[in-house]
């Protein structure tokens, strides 16, 4: 769609610590079987992006094992395709990259050599589902030089200072871009995506090399929305961004209500793709209870699930109960245990007749590995 | 082309109607038949296969190939989109002089000489792929070459009833096979072929041409082959299986294997011996607040709102509020809507059952088990 896409695996994940100490935010397995990644990826994807990459900054070889060559987003492809970006440093370019022009400063090369007249920017720790088709038509309809993807939602201060806020004037155009305010009430709130033509997003980076700029939302965006046309296009569907661990498990638990569930996984936008992984379908044994729950492939079921997202490969014996939880992959959980309001990371075990009690609005979380 | 060379060769025939599965194959090969919540029944043998470092198949399909063919693909989920090698879909073609559908199993094999030629292979292995089953055949292919053989035939221990459905065969306790015969009506051993064979390629080309002259032959390796290299002497040999294995042949088996997959694991889909599939992108499935399910597998996309006991649901079906599902086998993207009661039934693909419908028949009544075909609107 002569269109290339440039994912952002970490660019904010100052607060996702549980999530993220061990694996970059796009690693974050989600909703029984994806990882953050998969959102973002597949609506590139669905839009008819064939020439994509990921800027990484650490811990990212659980990324770079779920992406592997792009073939399951059907991204292996001899034309464009799919690569990953560890970090690198050069001459002139030391340590790890310091902001999004920082990090888009050492891929100029990547950009350069690439044919697409636009650029989709995107973070991936969202869950939403865009058609970036519609996106650029309204950015050539504008003659923008950065079109924003925003959405109107409530904020308070508390998850304010995550978010970056446009203000814009009758014709769309951006007025004013507050980065991280402190601030409630509804507002224009970006979604971190933002589509530019080429050539522009290049004499951004030589400009930035130029006058040592490294922060893309102060440097550009709120210092540059007098000097550069920078417009706003609203998108109206589901959005989720995962920005703390309540706010994970609180859109996580928005799985189990099937309109959410279909507005996500069955929209028109398309299929959200995966690494596949074989597993059997899950197997419900004799005495299993299950009620309003997402359960991935490949588990074994013998207790009560009640409210719980439950990941491909999970164990859960007999008599045991399982309340409100996220159990992510490869969780064994013995007989006769009780869990509520639990996040479990990945292939933790935890043994018979083990009580644990988070609270809905504090949920508790167990490492990755930990045996319980 | 020395790069070519591969020690063995697989065939698997794939090209039967399986007129016993009834409605089940008329629009589909047997081996495309859906089983086991997201699996068709080839994906076991082709699995079997790759798990056994076997990378060079050649599938013989004949009968209603379209599925089959789309779903075999380039190989990719079997990890069989390879360099050299890989999987090779043999459908009958025209040459100059002759040209004719594939009239036996043996037939199929001869017509595809030269494919086999091209990999210049010591070893054939000639698979069917309409059984259930996980099964190492690198472990067979060295006892072949342990005893020396011509061909090495795979064996398992059947009941006496069952025998006269299969090829039996008495061997000395060596392994050397002493007598085959094709479904006998009375069998005198309870050895049963699998219909995997081990051969030579050298040995079994000079037997395939042979048998091609043979105007009498009907072109079988279970009527004409086998029984030709044991009287001129070859070294025939058995080789017993003996995990599960499962001939899904008629509906009654292919119920029944379905079933074999819950509760105390006659067969175990889950384990290192990974059964790859194609399948759909599609999200884990979702139970709701009222729903009930015990003793069953449920697949990918998924929708259970109503109950569901001792069943097989695949992937994408929908199953509304206070319906029931009991004794069952649902194929991918059925939609059943509240209140409808399937007793002791295998619900093909893409059917769509109205509310408060009723199929099939409670499965302590004795009835035979209700099949619907493909495609059927039960409004």
């Amino acid at each position: 769609m002569n269109t290339l896409g440039i994912i952002f695996s970490d660019m904010q994940d100052w607060n996702l610590n549980e999530l993220a100490s061990h694996r970059s935010v796009a690693a974050i397995p989600f909703g029984g079987r994806y990882r953050l990644v998969d959102f973002t990826l597949s609506n590139m994807v669905n839009s008819n992006i064939s020439k994509m990459c990921i800027i990484t900054k650490t811990n990212y070889r659980s990324l770079m094992e779920h992406v592997g060559t792009g073939k399951d987003w059907d991204m292996s492809r001899k034309k464009g395709g799919i690569l990953i970006f560890p970090p690198y440093a050069t001459e002139e370019n030391n340590g790890l990259f310091k902001g999004r022009l920082d990090a888009l400063k050492r891929v100029l090369g990547y950009i350069l050599e690439s044919k697409e007249k636009y650029v989709v920017l995107s973070d991936c720790d969202m869950i939403y589902n865009i058609d970036y088709k519609n996106v650029i038509n309204y950015h050539k309809e504008q003659n923008a030089d950065i079109t924003a993807v925003y959405t109107k939602i409530n904020i308070d201060k508390s998850n304010s200072v995550h978010k970056i806020l446009y203000n814009f004037s009758p014709d769309g155009r951006a007025e004013d871009v507050l980065v991280y305010p402190v601030t409630s009430g509804e507002n224009n709130v970006g979604l971190n995506t933002w589509v530019l033509n080429k050539d522009f997003l290049v004499n951004l980076i030589y400009d930035a090399i130029a006058r040592n700029l490294k922060d893309f939302n102060y440097d550009v965006l709120s210092k540059k929305v007098k000097s550069i046309k920078i417009y706003g296009y609203e998108y109206k569907g589901y959005y989720a961004h995962i920005d703390s661990l309540k706010s994970y498990y609180d859109h996580s638990m928005e799985l189990l209500c099937m309109n959410k569930l279909n507005s996500i996984f069955y929209a028109q936008t398309g299929p959200i793709y995966t690494k596949t992984k074989d597993s059997a379908p899950t197997k419900y044994g004799e005495n299993a209870k299950v009620t309003s729950s997402l359960i991935a492939s490949g588990c074994e079921i013998e207790g009560t699930v009640e409210n719980s997202i439950i990941f491909r490969g999970v164990k859960i014996g007999k008599g045991t109960v399982i309340k409100n939880s996220i159990i992510m992959q490869k969780t064994i959980i013995g007989d006769y245990a009780k869990l509520d309001s639990i996040v479990t990371d990945t292939y933790t075990h935890i043994k018979s007749e083990r009580v644990l009690l988070g609270h809905k609005n504090c949920p508790f979380f167990i490492k990755k590995n930990s045996i319980i | 082309m020395i790069s070519n060379k591969k020690e063995c060769v697989v065939m698997l025939l794939a090209g039967g109607q399986g007129s016993r599965l009834g409605s089940l194959t008329t629009k589909i090969a047997k081996p495309s038949v859906p089983f086991g919540g997201k699996y068709r029944i080839i994906d076991f043998t082709l699995s079997n296969c790759v798990n056994s470092n076997l990378d060079t198949v050649g599938v013989l399909t004949q009968y209603q190939p379209l599925i089959l063919n789309s779903y075999i693909g380039d190989g990719k989920p079997w990890d069989l989109d390879r360099l050299y090698g890989g999987i090779n879909i043999l459908p009958p073609y025209q040459r100059v002089g002759d040209s004719t559908w594939y009239s036996g199993t043996a037939d199929a094999i001869y017509q595809n000489i030269n494919f086999i030629d091209q990999y210049d292979p010591e070893y054939v292995l000639v698979l069917s792929g309409d059984h259930i089953y996980k099964m190492d055949y690198s472990l067979m292919i060295n006892y072949h070459k342990e005893k020396k053989a011509d061909c090495t035939i795979s064996v398992i221990d059947v009941t006496y009833e069952e025998a006269s459905r299969f090829g039996i065969l008495s061997s000395n306790q060596d392994g050397l096979i002493t007598e085959f015969e094709e479904k006998p009506i009375y069998p005198r051993s309870t050895l049963a072929s699998m219909g995997i064979y081990v051969f030579n390629w050298s040995k079994l080309k000079e037997y395939l041409e042979l048998d091609s002259i043979d105007y009498q032959s009907s072109k079988d390796f279970g009527k004409n082959v086998i029984p030709r290299m044991l009287n001129s002497g070859e070294k025939l040999y058995s080789y017993e299986f003996k995990g599960y294995w499962k001939d899904v042949g008629t509906i009654d088996s292919l119920w029944q294997a379905n079933m074999d997959l819950l509760g105390d694991n006659k067969f175990d889909l889950n384990g290192d011996w990974v059964i790859y599939s194609r399948h759909m992108e599609k999200p884990p499935h979702f139970i709701g607040s009222n729903a009930s399910v015990k003793n069953s597998i449920i697949s990918e996309g998924a929708v259970i709102l109503g109950t569901v006991e001792n069943s097989i649901i695949f992937s994408g079906v929908k199953i509304g509020e206070n319906a029931v599902v009991k004794d069952s086998v649902v194929m991918a993207d059925v939609n059943i809507e509240e209140n409808a009661v399937i007793n002791y039934s295998i619900i093909d693909e893409l059917c769509y059952i109205s509310e408060n419908k009723k199929v099939g028949y409670e499965k302590e009544n004795n009835e035979n088990i209700t099949v619907l075909p493909r495609e059927s609107k039960l409004i």
